[in-house]
């Protein structure tokens, strides 16, 4: 036999491997295709390779090196379609366990907090930010702090039964947390910097627009030299921080007895930047708080210099701006709790 | 109060028109609630603050208008015809509580001819709400409107021994008022009275007895100045009020008493003719003093933040009818009789802010060192209301009020804090436990068909001497719908054992069975007891029923002060070196052994390297009898010096198996 017929015959096998490896397209005519040309024992190659000692010595080199040629070609064909079918299948694995992603997920039950603790929350941080210390009271107060340190005249309507929640002649469920302000300034001196939010009380009937119970936050500093500017700067600060930086803030002459002067808040309307609308009313101004310089009468109930120290005040609901921020007109519904109206607040 | 645009222009020239006006007013402080127009007129409805009585009247709002455009203000302009006899011999005018009332002035006006009043005095009347009577009451009325000051005018014939008393109400003293009531009065009620009777209840009303009439004649025209505090009083005692005692309880001005009186004389004059006879008749025992008080001049700055010049602050004083004079410091201010809201020198720099515009003052930030804080337990309570959200409760707010037999059934010995002045019977109590409120709540959602929730407020509760923040927690329905993914499940009791847990566990605070008994409206087999820090379960069927409930209702309550002021130290510890080793024990106890003893029995033994317990199978029924339950446990071991052994480990299980079974009589399940 002529190496040029070996030569030939390897050649051969080489096509017939071409041919038959198109149709290799899993595992199973993988391995019967490695085992027909390259099996040990019957392997179409290794049968010739084990002919190479009958070939005469001078044509066993290219014989060897043409046959392993070949051998490392299909190896290699081999391999590449041995990668290209274990993707192919993971593939086809992946695909079987495909989902619906369409579907929706598994509901996770996450509480939510009231608008009114988020609105809270979101006041004091404001506050303390500009360094004012959170302090509270009792709700069923005496009417000592609740009317008479606060220079409330005797005859002060506030005082009527017809307002105020009496449990006896001198104890009454707190109108305002105003009361919080003179108990702080009677156990610190000067300076006094806090907000006293709370739960206040008043006897109104329970309709959209009126709770018996209610929310406030008041905010209380005395220091030496703190002005009447002082209070417009501050209250300004604040209405920029809780309704954004646009919000402008005017303060309008008002009565309260125990500022002087006093002022009630307005703010640039929330839902019409101060252009006029159904909520203020086409006056582009939205009512807030009340406010004022602390009345001197105040020092005198917890001995402090009033030529020493001056001061301001100010509150507000904390319902009204919950209201504002959120656009709720009924104030029912914070206290009735519905959860289709609760569930609305992250 | 209604004022009128057409009105304000006799005492004081506008040339802006009333939208402006309107504008000008609310900024020195008369707010504008609302601004109509009305025929040729337009009519403000100013809210006057309770300080400022002397803006309670057109001349009064003028002389503010007056001041802000620094125009002239004009008194009405009349004459006064006196004739006829002195009054004084006619008619004797006496106050016998000098305390009550500071000044009474009185005119005669006798043969007037009562009748309607002519329509420009019905018109001006009308359009501020005031029913026109006839000409003599609504000249009062009309002079009231004018000047603020409230008159009254008697028929001087049904007045006995034509005298004027003014005293306090004998005991039992009766009087019937203008409005038709009969109205009992006593010593505390100050009246007008003739020789015989009271006939007007001073400030208030007067008396129907001597009301002037078709028939009437001659008429004493009152007007005088009565206490503040004693008209609020009546007022309120008598529950009757009136223009008049709007007017004098926030404080009339005791120098205008006598002028108006005139100025009513003469207009009675006009419409209804007769003769005001010589002489006003003026009680003033002790005449007002002048008041002054002094402004410095640095304190205008200091206080309000920024300087205003000394001829705008001196224009602004005598615009308003002060006097004003040089101080060395400053000013000494002599106060108008009018304005009884300025004593102090504070009253005088709310006067320049007001009328040099608080929008003029700059905005500023006050000079501060130091630090805010927010309140102690803030953060805890913030790390709480993290926990129950992410269980899944959500916050609601209910009111406080409760009906005190509801709230009985749930806090039996508790005297609960009472209203002497409820808004209705049901809510004449604070709540003394937060359960009822709660369970409205779910009632509530119930009735809308909201029928699954998680629910946690967090808020106080009343009793005698003190008010507590207190917790509660309750849940109904499903934790978890039926979704194409998963079951449904029911939230059970020991969904809300595991959040109890999970809270206290945050706060480093474990808990514990303290035996104690619960109250009456837990499930007596469904409920959990930890002392005093919390109590939970399930509602009492008997209780679910009369809510009409027909789910299972959980609730907790927890003690939140303990909760938050719990100052459990957190320390964390180094991931262990060695491996632990877990093993698994299929137990068969007794029918009604608690897990709590089975716990009890395996670490009575004490084994240092036991760090964790866990029950994780349970068998009602199986091949072992009706007395016995079988109870998988998984217990784990690790040492944190060495990896233990086998050996070591089997020993460990030896002794807790002969713990379990001379303890509970346990034996291994085969």
């Amino acid at each position: 036999m002529s190496s040029n017929d070996g030569i030939g015959r390897l050649r051969a096998i080489e096509r017939q491997f071409d041919m038959e490896s198109v149709s290799v397209v899993d595992h199973r005519s993988l391995e019967d295709t490695r085992a027909r040309y390259l099996s040990r024992k019957s392997g179409l190659l290794t049968l010739e390779l084990q002919s190479l000692g009958k070939l005469p010595k001078e044509q066993r080199a290219e014989f060897g090196r043409v046959a392993n040629e070949i051998k490392l070609k299909i190896e290699k064909s081999l391999e590449a379609l041995q990668t290209a079918i274990d993707q192919r299948e993971k593939q086809a694995a992946l695909q079987r366990e495909a989902l619906d992603v369409t579907l929706p997920g598994n509901p996770r039950r996450i509480g939510h907090r009231h608008p009114l603790t988020i609105v809270r929350k979101e006041i004091e941080d404001i506050f303390i930010s500009m360094g004012y210390t959170v302090e509270d009271g009792p709700e069923v107060e005496s009417t000592y702090y609740n009317f008479d340190a606060l220079n409330f005249p005797i005859n002060h309507p506030a005082r009527d039964p017809r307002d105020t929640f009496y449990v006896t002649d001198d104890l009454i469920l707190r109108t305002h947390t105003s009361p919080v302000q003179v108990r702080t300034m009677q156990k610190m001196r000067p300076p006094v910097r806090i907000i006293c939010p709370g739960r206040v009380f008043r006897r109104d009937a329970f309709d959209p627009t009126h709770s018996p119970m209610f929310h406030q936050v008041e905010c209380l500093l005395v220091d030496e030299g703190v002005t009447f500017a002082d209070l417009k700067g501050t209250l300004e600060r604040f209405h920029k921080q809780f309704f954004g930086e646009k919000t402008k803030t005017r303060l309008r002459p008002s009565f309260f007895p125990f500022v002087e002067p006093g002022a009630e808040v307005d703010v640039s309307c929330v839902f019409c930047e101060g252009s006029g609308c159904r909520v203020c009313k086409g006056s582009g101004w939205i009512e807030v708080m009340g406010a004022g310089m602390v009345h001197p009468n105040l020092y005198g109930f917890v001995d402090y210099d009033a030529e020493k120290y001056t001061g301001f005040a100010f509150g507000g609901g904390i319902e009204r701006y919950t209201q504002l921020k959120y656009n709720i007109n009924d104030i029912q519904l914070y206290f009735l709790n519905d959860m289709r109206f609760l569930e609305q607040f992250l | 109060m209604k004022v009128s645009y057409n009105w304000l222009k006799e005492f004081v020239d506008i040339t802006e028109a009333p939208q402006q006006l309107g504008t000008r007013l609310t900024n020195l402080g008369l707010a504008v609630d609302a601004l109509e127009s009305h025929a040729n007129d337009w009519i403000f409805e100013l809210d006057i603050a309770t300080n400022r009585p002397d803006c309670l009247s057109h001349f009064g709002v003028a002389r503010e208008i007056a001041a802000a455009y620094g125009t002239v203000l004009k008194p009405p302009k009349f004459e006064l015809c006196e004739a006829g006899k002195r009054a004084s011999e006619v008619f004797s005018i006496s106050i016998a509580d000098t305390d009550l009332c500071a000044r009474y002035c009185g005119r005669y006006a006798a043969g007037v001819k009562i009748g309607p009043s002519p329509e420009w005095l019905k018109d001006r009347l009308e359009v501020l709400g005031i029913r026109s009577i006839n000409n003599v009451a609504d000249v009062t009325n009309y002079v009231m409107m004018e000047l603020g000051q409230p008159l009254h005018a008697f028929d001087a014939d049904l007045l006995e021994d034509q005298t004027i008393i003014v005293r306090r109400a004998e005991l039992d003293e009766k009087i019937v008022t203008l409005d038709g009531a009969e109205r009992e009065l006593n010593p505390s009620v100050l009246v007008i009275a003739d020789a015989r009777r009271a006939v007007a209840v001073a400030g208030v009303m007067g008396g129907a007895e001597t009301e002037i009439s078709a028939s009437t004649k001659n008429v004493l025209l009152e007007s005088a100045n009565f206490d503040p505090l004693s008209i609020r009083k009546t007022s309120r005692g008598l529950g009757l009020s009136s223009e008049a005692s709007y007017r004098f309880e926030r404080g009339a001005d005791v120098e205008m008493a006598r002028y108006a009186c005139d100025r009513a004389a003469a207009l009675i004059q006009t419409v209804a003719g007769g003769t005001v006879y010589h002489e006003l008749i003026d009680v003033y025992p002790k005449p007002r003093k002048p008041i002054a008080v002094n402004l410095r001049r640095h304190r205008i700055k200091a206080f309000l933040g920024a300087a205003v010049q000394d001829t705008t602050v001196e224009q602004i004083f005598k615009r308003l009818g002060f006097q004003v004079n040089n101080t060395q410091e400053g000013w000494n201010v002599e106060v108008p009789s009018h304005r009884i809201d300025i004593i102090r020198e504070e009253d005088l720099l709310d006067e320049i802010a007001r009328h040099y515009g608080f929008d003029k003052f700059p905005a500023t930030l006050p000079e501060w060192s130091g630090y805010g804080a927010a309140l102690p337990t803030e953060a805890a309570e913030r790390l709480l209301r993290n926990q129950l959200a992410a269980l899944g409760y959500s916050e609601i707010m209910p009111l406080v009020f409760s009906d005190a037999l509801k709230e009985q059934r749930f806090r039996p010995n508790v005297e609960p804090v009472r209203l002497l002045n409820p808004m209705a019977e049901d809510e004449a109590i604070l709540r003394s436990s937060q359960v009822p409120s709660m369970l409205r709540t779910i009632e509530w959602n119930l009735d809308r068909g909201v029928r699954h929730m998680q629910l946690y407020e967090l808020g106080k509760i009343y009793r005698h001497g003190g008010e507590n923040r207190s917790l509660i927690l309750a849940a109904t329905g499903v934790l978890r719908r039926k979704t194409v993914h998963e079951l449904e499940r029911e939230f059970s009791f020991f969904d809300l054992k595991g959040d109890v847990e999970a809270i206290l566990e945050r706060f480093d605070i474990q808990l514990k069975s303290s035996g104690n008994s619960v109250s009456a409206y837990y499930h007596p087999g469904r409920s959990f007891r930890n002392a005093d820090l919390a109590t939970f379960g399930e509602l009492h069927p008997d209780y679910a029923e009369e809510y009409k409930f027909r789910n299972r209702i959980y609730i907790a309550e927890i003690d939140v002060e303990i909760v938050l002021s719990s100052n459990g130290q957190r320390i964390i510890e180094a991931i262990p070196k060695f491996p632990s080793i877990r093993r698994d024990f299929s137990l068969l106890l007794t029918t009604g052994t608690r897990y709590v003893d089975v716990e009890n029995a395996v670490r009575s033994v004490e084994i240092p390297e036991l760090v964790r317990i866990e029950p994780f199978d349970r068998l009602e029924t199986g091949p072992f009898g009706d007395s016995k339950y079988a109870l998988a446990i998984s217990i784990t071991y690790r040492s944190s010096e060495r990896t233990l052994t086998d050996h070591e480990v089997d020993n460990f299980d030896k002794a807790i198996l002969n713990s379990l079974k001379q303890r509970l009589g346990a034996e291994l399940r085969q």
